[in-house]
């Protein structure tokens, strides 16, 4: 070792001891989620269905281009434009993809790498810590849901060339991303929370979806009721458009309950992480 | 300046009573943690780390109410944990910057003193290659430096040689030596190596079954009660051990036929020629040693037992 000729020195900065100790968790949790191999593809595949919906807003506000009449009378509500966007098939799958890509590892590897005695050395509680987690995989979660949601009232603003939107539906264009993404975010890291394999969390966090709609689909088809949707979270996220956007469409209960899920199943998701990080600090 | 102030103490895992009635008093300095596995020194450090509340008693780290919520002790303590406790996908720059934000240092600042840091534990050449793929004994500098990197006034070093080759510990143990001199920052040591503690602490803290049952100071080993002396003899050894003992000296078989006496400060060396030829027995090797902290050690941990 040659590099002591001039001995331990300390440091005379100030340290901060505000509030605000879970946004280095989060800068650093973007830097990593951003470097990661085929986050541009990931991205690039969410960010499709913005660009569609772009497409489809300039041409409904074009009623001259006949040839796509039928898009233009589909996109003729703004409330089906932006329930459409939010809910349809593709980009709800995207999203989980999304949330597997960039919440299955944050607390798996902490686990595996026995992360947590170099987190909780420092000043932060298990709140910092998990919000630090938290708000990584809703970043990215909104920059696909709300953050288009956003552009795309803006493109509509520009092309009618008139505001001309409800409160309502805009408090529903805003909130319902919200909503959505905090109960995704919480589900991926709860899971990520009971394995230290960020493999085995992925594989798992996609079966939640696939094994909730398999099962809600074969209740729904034994029993008749539509409330046996509740047991999957894409349809429960499709009733919560009706909630939001006041779609005719819908399942045969009442919208406000995929609501009350949402905000239940976030709760619980909730309350595992809690339980899981403060066994680990231990 | 009191560091820490602990009043019995109590924690259990279930029926396991890992530390009991623990009271401590550490002004400045650097101490050293001993005690077998299951004594509860990681138990201890647990507890000063606030990552285990205390079924019962109370205590103070540097002003702060181990009770504390938000935990702002923290902010002056460094950690070294034992484990291989590392934050993947990042390099070594990048980790112990990121750890010194987390303790509240502001990013550009904790990037240059990472570098700094790095360059102290001999990192220099390896902070930009991935924690994960880092040697043990280059771990452990790592996990030196990230604890450093805020420059703590309280340093807890679990295990700090813990895989380390002789080179690299020699390197590690002269580190800890250096930050010792900057009288500012406390060091809290806990080991199984007694060689690692003598060199490097002040004073000793000898831990059994959940409890604190010696404190010595290291300069003052030397000065203990009895003189150590090693010897072998020949002839009727039994009449001459039943003589040492029933003057109630301490005696220990050592190996190949030597025995360690443990004669007491105020005897002279003689008296044990003396009842040599009495028993009629020739000491044939006779050396005194001096009193180490594995005689504290071993003795401290043999009166417990007594007890």
């Amino acid at each position: 070792m040659t590099i002591r000729e001039k001995g331990y020195s300390g440091w005379d900065g100030e340290l901060r001891r505000g509030r605000g100790r879970w946004l280095p968790i989060f800068r650093q949790g973007i830097r990593s989620v951003f470097r990661k191999k085929y986050a541009k593809l990931v991205f690039a595949l969410c960010s499709s269905t913005f660009v569609v919906f772009l497409a489809a807003i300039y041409i409904a506000t074009k009623p001259e281009l006949k040839m796509m009449a039928e898009l233009v009378r589909m996109f003729s509500s703004d409330a089906a434009i932006f329930n459409t966007f939010y809910t349809n098939g593709f980009h709800f799958w995207m999203l989980i993809i999304l949330s597997l890509f960039s919440g299955a590892e944050l607390i798996a590897d902490d686990l595996k790498f026995k992360s947590f005695s170099l987190y909780f050395a420092r000043p932060l509680r298990k709140v910092d810590y998990l919000l630090g987690k938290l708000s990584i995989v809703y970043f990215y979660l909104l920059l696909f849901t709300l953050a288009p949601g956003v552009l795309l009232v803006l493109a509509k603003i520009i092309f009618a060339g008139s505001f001309s939107l409800q409160p309502r539906l805009l408090a529903g264009i805003l909130l319902f991303p919200l909503l959505a993404a905090l109960t995704m975010s919480l589900l991926a890291l709860a899971v990520s929370s009971l394995s230290t394999s960020s493999k085995l969390t992925r594989v798992f966090i996609f079966l939640v979806y696939m094994f909730g709609n398999s099962l809600a689909e074969i209740l729904k088809h034994v029993f008749g009721s539509d409330w046996f949707y509740l047991f999957s979270l894409q349809k429960t996220v499709e009733q919560l458009g009706v909630f939001f956007f006041g779609s005719k469409t819908g399942w045969a209960y009442p919208p406000w309950v995929a609501a009350a899920e949402m905000l239940l199943l976030s709760a619980l998701f909730a309350f595992i992480l809690m339980r899981r990080v403060r066994i680990a600090e231990a | 300046m009191e560091i820490i102030r602990l009043e019995q103490i109590a924690f259990s895992y279930g029926p396991v009573q890992a530390l009991c009635d623990v009271s401590l008093n550490l002004e400045e300095g650097v101490f050293g943690l001993l005690g077998p596995n299951g004594a509860g020194k990681t138990t201890l450090i647990k507890v000063l780390l606030g990552f285990l509340k205390p079924a019962a008693g109370s205590g103070n780290i540097l002003g702060t109410s181990l009770a504390n919520e938000s935990k702002h002790f923290r902010f002056d303590i460094g950690y070294m944990p034992e484990s291989d406790s590392l934050i993947p996908g990042l390099d070594a720059v990048s980790l112990t910057a990121y750890l010194g934000e987390l303790s509240g240092m502001p990013r550009n600042e904790a990037i240059k003193r990472a570098h700094e840091v790095l360059y102290y534990v001999g990192l220099d050449e390896s902070r930009y290659r991935q924690v994960h793929t880092y040697s043990t004994g280059m771990k452990q500098r790592l996990k030196l430096a990230q604890a450093l990197v805020h420059d703590p006034q309280l340093l807890l070093l679990d295990e700090p040689t813990s895989g380390m080759d002789p080179q690299g510990r020699k390197d590690m143990l002269e580190l800890i030596h250096d930050i010792s001199r900057k009288r500012s920052m406390s060091i809290i040591i806990s080991s199984h190596l007694l060689a690692d503690v003598e060199s490097t602490c002040e004073q000793a803290l000898i831990m059994a079954k959940g409890r604190i049952i010696a404190r010595e100071t290291i300069a003052h080993i030397d000065r203990a009660e009895y003189t150590p002396l090693e010897i072998k003899v020949t002839g009727e050894e039994s009449r001459f051990f039943a003589a040492l003992e029933s003057r109630q000296w301490r005696i220990e078989a050592g190996e190949r036929g030597l025995w360690r006496i443990f004669l007491p400060r105020h005897e002279p060396t003689g008296i044990l020629f003396r009842l040599a030829l009495d028993c009629g027995v020739q000491i044939r090797h006779f050396r005194q040693s001096r009193t180490t902290l594995e005689d504290v050690f071993m003795r401290a941990l043999g009166e417990n037992d007594d007890h």
